[in-house]
């Protein structure tokens, strides 16, 4: 108690160093919090954009499938399994799939398609997959006898509204498979991959076709943005018998696009590791100015039965006050910040919001309110504040009285 | 009889002994029985800082030892002379003794604290000790609100604040004027007949020399002279 307050008092003997001081930490903890939110949230946009139309976040599949993508290696649907997914609280939805291949074609062009079976509802529901609708109409049912495909793929096939695809490719074991579908609505996704080879056919007649009734290839798991998804993952395994299932997320399925994030996000760790340094020089030099101001001090308690270890402890809380106070207040700001940018978003323009349209991601830029970010930033302020203060702390140890009170 | 209490034999203090050798401390005995009041004087540069450091422990003998209260604190380690120093030893420097963010009542509790000793009677004493000083309307003033002698006062207060057995003080007047040196010397003169504690301190000031009871006089690092006087 009586070293807390000592250190708290001793912060403020001198006020405009210390103010500067934890304003240039606050500066720069605002400045890391902002940006690491605003880019967090940039990819979490993105990552709910392309992993949303895609794979899901996470997706259960037959054990194998993801080595061996075949139509053989699908499971059947199981009401049981699906209640319990739906329980676990982080889970938002679930959508079943089957993803196989075909090959599409119109007049005389054929092409190798990604095809999608799908609830054509739940996917209206939970990615307004309707509103990526360019021409033509949505799906209507699970059952319905029509298609929708890509942009791109359409522009590649040279076919619009209303024409009639021929899908061909391999059913369930072995069995051909073969059927003509009319194209109901022409559809534009934000990924070009995507754009430029799939085919959206209605869950039943997907599986018809297949001859796969009641097959799933996946079930696709919807859950938050700021989910921790290997966390989701561990707790699904375990309701999940690991002999037939295997759950996966996105970052597995998707590895380019978490390979980008991470080479996207290298550049700025750099740069703010640079902030910490040039806040950690001035943290630092206010320490030592702080311990040879008080040499004769220091050299007095040591005198009169003040152990060095304390006098060291004293100097830590000092360097941790400081570093503190501007952590803090930065965290609180940058905190004011976030909200009001994720009240008043930021809509893109010109440009920008064209490239972010053409990907068909919204040209909003998101914040990211993820409590990670600030528990990070305050924790490597936290232990700056503690290593810089050792140097001080040693100082003190070595210090002879009689020289620290005659200095 | 009464007890000895500071011991220093042969005691010696070379400076840069391997560049310009300083004989500061020369080979010397000093015998101090509990409840003494002396003064150490001298030229300046005869080595009283330097003995007065080496007695309190501050300070490392190139030879000799010191013996205080039958401890040898010459062999002590350096965490057990600093305990030895917080229960035994009373400081007063010649300025700047006290922690500019404290109260004088905080200052003096400080020692107290770092004792441990239950806040209330940490409370009793420290305003008992500022009141024999002649303070207790300063309980709440911090150093830099104080005049230089009040400051002394307080550092005084302080050093006897854990019941030492002994108190150095070197040269607690000098940047007194003669009132404020009276008054302090009286109140040093005061709380040695009451709480029995032993003074030694340094001094230039004939009108303190005049105040001891025993006078030792070093010269280049001897001692020159020692005896006992009746105070005026
Ligand atoms: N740290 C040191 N390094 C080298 N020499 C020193 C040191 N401290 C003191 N001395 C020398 O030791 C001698 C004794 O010094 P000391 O300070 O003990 O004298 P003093 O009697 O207290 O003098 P004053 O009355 O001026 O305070 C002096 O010659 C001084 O120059
Ligand atoms: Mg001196």
């Amino acid at each position: 108690m009586m070293l807390l307050k000592l250190a708290w008092l001793n912060i403020w003997r001198n006020k405009r160093r210390t103010i500067i001081t934890t304003t240039s930490v606050f500066f720069a903890v605002l400045l890391a919090v902002t940006t690491r939110s605003m880019t967090d949230g940039v990819y979490e946009n993105m990552i709910h954009n392309i992993v949303g139309y895609s794979s899901g976040y996470l997706q259960i599949h037959q054990y194998g499938y993801w080595d061996e993508q075949s139509i053989d290696n699908t499971f059947e649907e199981n009401g049981e399994l699906n209640q319990k997914l739906l329980k676990n609280p982080k889970v938002k939805n679930i959508m079943p799939r089957l993803n196989t291949f075909a090959l599409a074609s119109y007049s005389e062009k054929t092409k190798g398609v990604l095809v999608l079976g799908i609830d054509p509802i739940k996917e209206k529901e939970v990615n307004n997959l309707d509103q990526k609708i360019s021409k033509g109409t949505y799906l209507e049912s699970e059952n319905e006898n029509a298609i929708v495909l890509g942009e791109g793929l359409a522009a590649q096939l040279k076919l619009s509204v209303n024409d009639s695809l021929v899908l061909l490719g391999q059913g369930y074991h072995a069995s051909s498979a073969a059927a003509k579908f009319k194209v109901k609505g022409i559809i534009k996704l934000g990924s070009p991959d995507l754009n430029n080879n799939i085919v959206y056919i209605p869950l039943r007649q997907a599986q018809y076709m297949y001859g796969a009734e009641n097959r799933l290839t996946a079930i696709s798991i919807l859950t938050d943005k700021n989910t921790n998804l290997e966390k989701l993952k561990v707790s699904l395994q375990g309701l999940l018998d690991s002999d037939r299932y295997e759950v996966m997320t996105w970052k597995e399925m998707i590895p380019e696009m978490d390979q980008f994030i991470e080479a996207d996000s290298t550049g700025q760790y750099i740069i703010i590791g640079v902030l910490y340094f040039l806040i950690s020089f001035g943290l630092f030099g206010t320490l030592l100015m702080m311990i040879f101001e008080r040499k004769h001090e220091l050299g007095i308690l040591i005198a009169i039965g003040m152990k060095k270890h304390l006098l060291a402890l004293i100097l830590m809380l000092e360097s941790i006050m400081i570093a503190l106070i501007g952590c803090l207040t930065g965290v609180l700001g940058g905190m004011l910040v976030v909200t009001w940018f994720n009240k008043n978003p930021i809509h893109f323009t010109g440009e920008l919001k064209e490239i972010y349209e053409n990907y068909g991601i919204e040209s909003i830029m998101y914040f990211s309110n993820s409590a990670n970010i600030f528990v990070v930033q305050t924790l490597i302020v936290l232990i700056l504040a503690i290593v810089l203060a050792f140097y001080p702390g040693y100082t003190v140890m070595k210090l002879k009285p009689i020289d620290a009170i005659n200095s | 009889m009464a007890k000895t209490i500071i011991d220093a034999h042969n005691l010696s203090k070379t400076y840069n002994a391997d560049t310009v050798p300083v004989k500061a401390v020369q080979d010397v005995h000093i015998h101090i029985e509990e409840g003494e009041f002396v003064a150490l004087v001298g030229p300046s540069g005869s080595g009283k800082s330097t003995l007065l450091n080496m007695i309190g422990g501050l300070d490392e003998p190139t030879s000799g030892s010191v013996v205080l209260d039958q401890v040898e604190i010459t062999k002590l380690p350096e965490n057990k002379l600093i305990d030895f120093r917080l229960h035994n030893i009373g400081f007063v420097f010649q300025s700047y003794n006290l922690i500019p963010v404290l109260t004088a009542k905080e200052n003096v509790g400080f020692v107290l604290q770092l004792q441990k000793i239950p806040k209330e009677e940490r409370e009793k004493r420290v305003l008992n000790l500022l009141h024999q000083v002649g303070l207790e309307d300063k309980l709440n003033s911090r150093p830099g609100e104080l005049s230089g002698g009040q400051q002394q006062r307080v550092a005084v207060a302080r050093a006897l604040a854990s019941k030492p057995k002994i108190v150095l003080a070197d040269e607690p007047t000098a940047n007194l004027d003669s009132k404020s040196t009276a008054n302090l010397l009286d109140i040093m003169a005061k709380l040695n007949k009451e709480e029995k504690t032993t003074f030694l301190f340094s001094t230039h000031d004939i009108r303190v020399i005049q105040k001891a009871r025993r006078v030792i006089t070093l010269v280049d690092g001897k001692v020159e002279s020692d005896v006992q006087q009746t105070p005026k």
